[in-house]
Parts: C-alpha cells; sequence; structure tokens
C-alpha cells in the first residue's frame, strides 16, 4: 500500500514578463524561502530528504543540467535530485513524481521546485522552443506555432459544438480579473511590482477588440509567458503531522498521453472513456477525440476520480486550477473533467459556474493567463495555490482576500502539454 | 567581443548557432516521391489503416506498413488564419493552416491553405494537394489548395 502523502508548504516568486533583476536560481531561492519561511510550519532546511526539479526547457537559457545547479545553490547536495519534464505538463508530473517518491518511502520529505526563465530570447524565437515541443518533421515546417495548433482545435470545437468566440473571452476576463487580487500575478501592475504596464482588468468587449493571432484566438485569449519559480513540499502522513496542523492531502493522481501530431489522433465514433456519472446515449454520435477534445485529459481525470472517490466532480470538487494555456482550452478541459457534457463548456462558464463566487470556481489565481507561464513552474505553482486554498490561506498569501474559496476541502490541478500529448489531474483534500 | 545589452543588472549577449544533419530514415520515400509528382504514405494491411504523415511501423500492431500513392483529394477539417508565428516563419504572415481529410487517409493532415480569397474559406470545402517545384525537402514541400 502506498503511504499517505500530503502538502505542507509552498512559495511563489512574483511572476514577471522578464525578471531581469535576478539569476533563475536566485529565482527558485526566493521561492523556496517562503515556502520554507512563511507557511507556520516546523519544518528546517536539513529535514528536506531530495528535491524534484521541474523545467522544461534547455533552450531559454542555453543550460544543461540545470537541475545541478539548482540543488547546489538551495544547498541540497548531496542529496537526492531528479530532473522531470513532460512540456506544459512538466509541473503536474513533478508533483505526481514527488507524489510517488514520498508514498514509496523513497523520500519522507519531498521539495518540488519547479520554474522557467523564458525572457532571455525574444518572443518569437520563444514561440519557436516552445512550437519545438511538436512534431519537428511534419507539423513544425508548414509554420509551427502553438497558438495556430490551438486555433485549429478551438475552430473545430466551435464547428462541432456552437461554442462562440463570446464564451472564449468570457474565460479570459474570469481569469485575468481573479488575477487583480493575486500579488504574484503578472497582470496585476496594483500589486506586483513586476507586472506588465498594461495589465489590469479587462471586459469581453477589450478581449473581443484585441487583435487576431490565429483566428478564433485573439491577443488576450492567450496565456503569458513569464518568469518565475514555485516552491511545493510534501511529506508522509507521519512527518506531515509533525509539520503542519493543516495539511492537504493528495487523495488522487492520474496521467493521460495523445499523439504528438493532433492530427493522428483517433476519431472513434462512441469512443469517449466514461466517467462514472455519465451516460453512454450522450456520446453515442460524437466523433472522439478528433481535434476538439483531449483524452488525455479526460484519461487522467477518469484515473484521478477513481482514485480518489469521485463519482460526480462538479458537486464534489470546491476549486479547480487548470491549465488555461487558451480560453477555448479551458473550455475543452472543463468538458474533458466530466464538469459538464461534451460540447457544453462554454455553457459552463457562459452560466457563472466557474466564476470566483460560482458554484465551482476555477482558476481563482488568474491561471495562464492571468497569473503566469513559466513551462516548468506552471504546474507547482498549481499545486501551491490549491495548497492555500484548501488551508484557507490565499488572502494571507496573495494580499486580498477575494481570491480565498470559502470553506474549500477538496481541488482538482490540472496540468496539459503540447496540444494535450501529457496531461496530469491530481485530486487534493484537506 | 562580447555584446553588452545593459549594466545594472549587467546583461550580456550570446548568439547561437548550429547545423543538424537529420534522417528522414525509412519515410526519406514520401520527399523522393515528390520529385515525380507523387503523395506516397503508408498503410498497415494488417490493421487496415493510412498514415499521412507515414509511419514505417503501425502504432496498433508494430508491424511493418507497406507503401501506397493517394490522390490528394479531400476536404478541409478545420481551418485558421495566422496574424503572429515562431520567428522564422514572420516573414509568411498571414498565412492560413489546416487539418485536411484526405481520401483513402485515415488520419488529419496538417498543411499549409493557399488561396488569393481566404475570406471564401470554410470547414469542408474541397481541396486539392499540390507538390513544389523546388523541393525543400520538409513537409511545406505539399500544401493543399482549393478544388472547387
Amino acid at each position: 500500500m502506498p503511504k499517505k502523502v500530503a502538502a505542507v508548504a509552498g512559495g511563489l516568486t512574483y511572476f514577471s514578463k522578464a525578471r531581469k533583476d535576478k539569476t533563475q536560481e536566485e529565482l527558485v531561492a526566493e521561492a523556496a524561502r517562503m515556502a520554507l519561511f512563511e507557511n507556520d510550519i516546523n519544518l528546517a532546511k536539513d529535514d528536506i530528504d531530495g528535491t524534484i526539479v521541474s523545467y522544461f526547457s534547455d533552450h531559454f537559457e542555453d543550460q544543461l543540467l540545470f537541475g545541478s545547479i539548482i540543488q547546489d545553490y538551495l544547498g541540497f547536495n548531496p542529496k537526492p535530485s531528479v530532473r522531470i519534464e513532460g512540456g506544459g505538463a512538466t509541473g503536474g508530473l513533478a508533483v505526481r513524481d514527488a507524489y510517488a517518491h514520498v508514498a514509496s518511502g523513497l523520500l519522507d520529505v519531498a521539495m518540488v521546485i519547479g520554474f522557467e526563465k523564458m525572457s532571455e530570447v525574444n518572443t518569437a524565437k520563444g514561440n519557436e522552443f516552445i512550437a519545438l515541443a511538436s512534431d519537428t518533421d511534419w507539423d513544425f515546417p508548414i509554420g509551427g506555432f502553438y497558438s495556430g495548433y490551438y486555433a485549429l482545435m478551438a475552430r473545430r470545437h466551435m464547428e462541432e459544438f456552437g461554442t462562440t468566440e463570446e464564451q472564449m473571452a468570457m474565460v479570459a476576463v474570469k481569469n485575468r480579473n481573479n488575477a487583480q487580487h493575486n500579488k504574484f500575478a503578472q497582470t496585476n501592475p496594483n500589486m506586483n511590482p513586476f507586472a506588465m504596464k498594461d495589465g489590469g482588468k479587462i471586459t469581453v468587449d477589450d478581449v473581443l477588440k484585441s487583435p487576431y493571432v490565429s483566428y478564433p484566438l485573439k491577443r488576450l485569449d492567450i496565456c503569458l509567458m513569464s518568469d518565475g519559480a514555485a516552491v511545493l513540499i510534501l511529506a508522509s502522513e507521519e512527518k506531515a503531522k509533525k509539520i503542519t496542523d493543516t495539511p492537504v492531502w493528495i487523495t488522487g493522481t492520474g496521467a493521460g498521453t495523445d499523439a504528438m501530431r493532433a492530427g493522428d489522433r483517433p476519431r472513434t465514433v462512441g469512443g469517449v472513456p466514461m466517467l462514472p456519472h455519465e451516460k453512454k446515449e450522450w456520446y453515442r454520435k460524437l466523433e472522439y477525440p478528433g481535434v476538439h477534445s483531449f483524452r488525455a485529459g479526460r484519461e487522467s481525470a477518469r484515473q484521478a476520480y477513481k482514485m480518489a472517490n469521485i463519482t460526480n466532480p462538479l458537486k464534489q470538487l470546491d476549486v479547480i486550477e487548470l491549465h488555461d494555456a487558451y480560453t477555448s482550452s479551458e473550455i475543452q478541459t472543463y468538458e474533458d473533467l466530466g464538469l459538464t457534457k461534451y460540447g457544453q463548456g462554454g455553457k459552463l462558464v457562459e452560466e457563472g459556474v466557474t466564476a470566483i463566487d460560482g458554484d465551482l470556481p476555477v482558476n481563482p489565481s488568474g491561471g495562464l493567463i492571468g497569473a503566469m507561464h513559466a513551462v516548468g513552474g506552471t504546474g507547482v505553482m498549481q499545486a501551491v495555490e490549491m495548497l492555500w486554498q484548501l488551508q484557507g490561506v490565499s488572502g494571507k498569501f496573495h494580499g486580498s482576500d477575494k481570491t480565498q474559496v470559502k470553506n474549500a476541502e477538496r481541488g482538482l490541478i490540472h496540468s496539459h502539454a503540447g496540444t494535450g500529448t501529457y496531461v496530469t489531474a491530481t485530486i487534493m483534500e484537506r | 567581443m562580447t555584446e553588452v545589452y545593459s549594466i545594472d543588472p549587467l546583461i550580456i549577449k550570446t548568439p547561437y548557432e548550429i547545423t543538424y544533419k537529420h534522417s528522414y530514415g525509412k519515410t526519406s520515400k514520401f520527399f523522393t516521391s515528390l520529385s515525380s509528382g507523387k503523395l506516397m504514405t503508408t498503410r498497415c494491411e494488417h490493421c487496415k489503416v493510412t498514415f499521412l504523415p507515414p509511419r514505417a511501423d503501425c502504432p496498433n500492431c508494430l508491424r511493418e506498413t507497406k507503401w501506397v500513392e493517394i490522390s490528394g483529394k479531400g476536404t478541409i477539417h478545420t481551418v485558421t488564419t495566422l496574424y503572429f508565428s515562431g520567428e522564422r516563419f514572420l516573414k509568411d504572415l498571414p498565412f492560413q493552416l489546416v487539418y485536411v481529410d484526405l481520401e483513402g487517409v485515415n488520419t488529419l493532415f496538417l498543411t499549409r491553405l493557399k488561396t488569393k480569397d481566404m475570406k471564401k474559406v470554410k470547414v469542408g470545402m474541397k481541396i486539392r494537394m499540390r507538390i513544389s517545384k523546388e523541393l525543400e525537402w520538409r513537409s511545406s514541400d505539399v500544401w493543399a489548395e482549393p478544388d472547387e
């Protein structure tokens, strides 16, 4: 039997388009210091048994084996460390791997260290590096650009289900405006000294009038590129109870995969992997996954729900932090996670269900659109955010109580790579 | 001489250039067939599945596939117009990407759509694949054009 595992502490940096003031290892130290010293825990740095280091690209800083620099900089030598990489899902996979390390007894207390510094190359080159995480023989040479790939999937979702650009804009407004109460968020110039100057609140009209990047996706439908770091500390049950009075347990985790080239994915009629609350007849005619849905996301949720005994996610989850790389992919992910039927994701945001004061708030931090996307740091940031939500201390860390979901007991974090190639879902409970 | 970008903090500029010698392995035939005007791809006779891009090995049964010629006719499954892209494609903007559903092929194929009238393009539109006369030995050597 695996041991019970809890999250006990977390730390974040201010996120920014460019943190020129610090090196990558200095940013990591900023987040690690917060995790160790600002979380009301009974834990010394020396009590950490090993680290799981989470970063996506060796290209952004032209540095291989960065994990070794981090391990040394934080003074963890000669303890064990491993680097996890899986595109946009790097952070989620790292949290899952740290869970496995602790659940197996390999480590009693593990630190997950997620980071990326994307600003040392220009934005177009950065987009190119990200697009190298698509098939470079076939998909990249024709004009490889992730916003283009997601636009193709969004357009198919519109064609298949009638999803609208207005519904996508509502996701952008929700996440961006949530971020205005999170001091770490890159779009929050009132609270984050390193924020973008043209951040702040937005309206649906602002999104619809922002320039097209790749139809139907506009500038404000698309996530940020960030510098920054996130640090999470996990512990075994025995240790966790000594470290904190408010451990947050990891009760389920799942990981799914799909073809690197989205065009290679099946289009099987009635091929949806079913969740416990769903009925086969809902999807009898639906070609699945095609390029409109993320089978890996569905599979990760199916596994995590099974492990955590969740049979109705909309009712049993209180808060979600999910990988909103695009407004369209947040809508697609609602469906993959079974929060609503396939095809109804747009209506879920339209009805306000996922708003901060809705039945199931999604991305109260601001997510990748409002807060940050420092790739390897992102999934770890989500876990830190979920820890603070379930401990009821989001207000203390964010500098505003408006992001705290009242009485949240159980949440889900969702990390997503490529066009849905690797996806993880993890359930956390207080 | 190192180019200095800023003094406080000190930021220096470092250029990077590299040439890869990349093998297309057993999918080379896709590219070499283009020079005789043929669109070739692979099919698993055991699973009755035709793949484009070609795969030398069937992912379903792991048997070796065989080469077949395809017509290159099909329809648009989904389409987008790009106004921004990665660095090396900025010169081409704006351009259109499509997933096409081709006759005799079970997968969708990602390619560019070249048309004089981008506004007329819609999902379901008939297209035909075209082959470049000046081959660069990249997947961009083929593209779709409207066929109606």
